[in-house]
């Protein structure tokens, strides 16, 4: 049961690491998107 | 419009997605690295799929925008298991599949509810922007875990060869990227130099998993750089 919460416990840590990075990035960015998917051009986000 | 060297730089990197499954399938590594290779073959059908909606509709369409941001969260999902297939592969002879599961589960879950409650207060396009949000907060997921993944390599002393090119070739991947948002927001009056440099990075993955598959052996092992040293 311990080895399980601590899987959770540390699943919670990456997440909770992500997040804050995600959004310090975003925070101190200019509003353009990352994205790290293939060589395609990246058309204007459409909800902005 | 894109340029002819958008265009071109777009189809290499198909092409090297479409010959990352090929190696696969020639060093018969399909099976154990079977998530690599899903997450290849989708980014390869992803590209074919978003050069069909460019060419009827344009880029500037909301078509495309739509078809991008939607196969790029589909895309991020499988790069994510593509990481915990790499995961899955470092642990294997320690016996924790089980955990594994259970962390994949929660973090993915954590995220997605992450994505829900940003943009359940900010957006009426719900799905769509949730597409976008899940696909952004997944990629910040994916840079801590390969980071983690790593360090775990390093801690267990790992020495399969392709096992360490993989995990290091998407290491130098998100950091790439990661690097390249970053000089774009500190040099914004070098957007022109940008333009060629970001499509580029999107073919680092594919070149560094062909290489691994097509020429580095399954049964390579890398040499220890130095001796442990017991003092007497």
């Amino acid at each position: 049961m311990s080895r399980k919460l601590s899987v959770i416990l540390l699943a919670m840590l990456a997440l909770v690491g992500a997040m804050s990075l995600k959004t310090v990035a975003v925070a101190h960015g200019d509003g353009s998107v990352i994205m790290a998917n293939g060589g395609a051009p990246v058309p204007p986000v459409p909800w902005k | 419009m894109p340029g002819s060297f958008d265009y071109g730089v777009w189809i290499v990197c198909t092409l090297l997605e479409a010959c990352v499954v090929v190696s696969a399938l020639r060093s018969n590594s399909l099976s154990r690295y079977f998530f690599l290779n899903i997450y290849m073959g989708l980014s390869f059908l992803a590209s074919v799929g978003r050069y069909l909606v460019i060419s009827r509709s344009g880029v500037s369409s909301m078509e495309y925008a739509y078809f991008y941001f939607y196969s790029d969260a589909l895309l991020t999902i499988g790069l994510y298991f593509a990481l915990l297939n790499l995961y899955s592969l470092v642990f294997d002879e320690m016996k924790v599949g089980r955990y594994l599961k259970i962390g994949a589960v929660v973090l993915l879950g954590g995220t997605a509810w992450f994505s829900y409650a940003v943009i359940n207060q900010s957006s009426h396009r719900i799905l769509s922007h949730f597409a976008f949000e899940l696909s952004q907060n997944l990629y910040f997921v994916g840079l801590i875990l390969t980071y983690v993944l790593w360090g775990a390599i390093l801690k267990l002393r790992e020495t399969r060869a392709r096992l360490i090119q993989l995990v290091l070739s998407l290491g130098v991947y998100f950091s790439a990227f990661a690097a390249d948002y970053a000089l774009r927001n500190l040099y914004p009056n070098l957007q022109g130099a940008f333009h060629y440099v970001t499509p580029m990075l999107g073919c680092i993955l594919p070149a560094a998993w062909t290489f691994s598959f097509f020429w580095v052996n399954e049964e390579a092992r890398l040499a220890p750089s130095r001796l442990a040293t017991v003092s007497r």
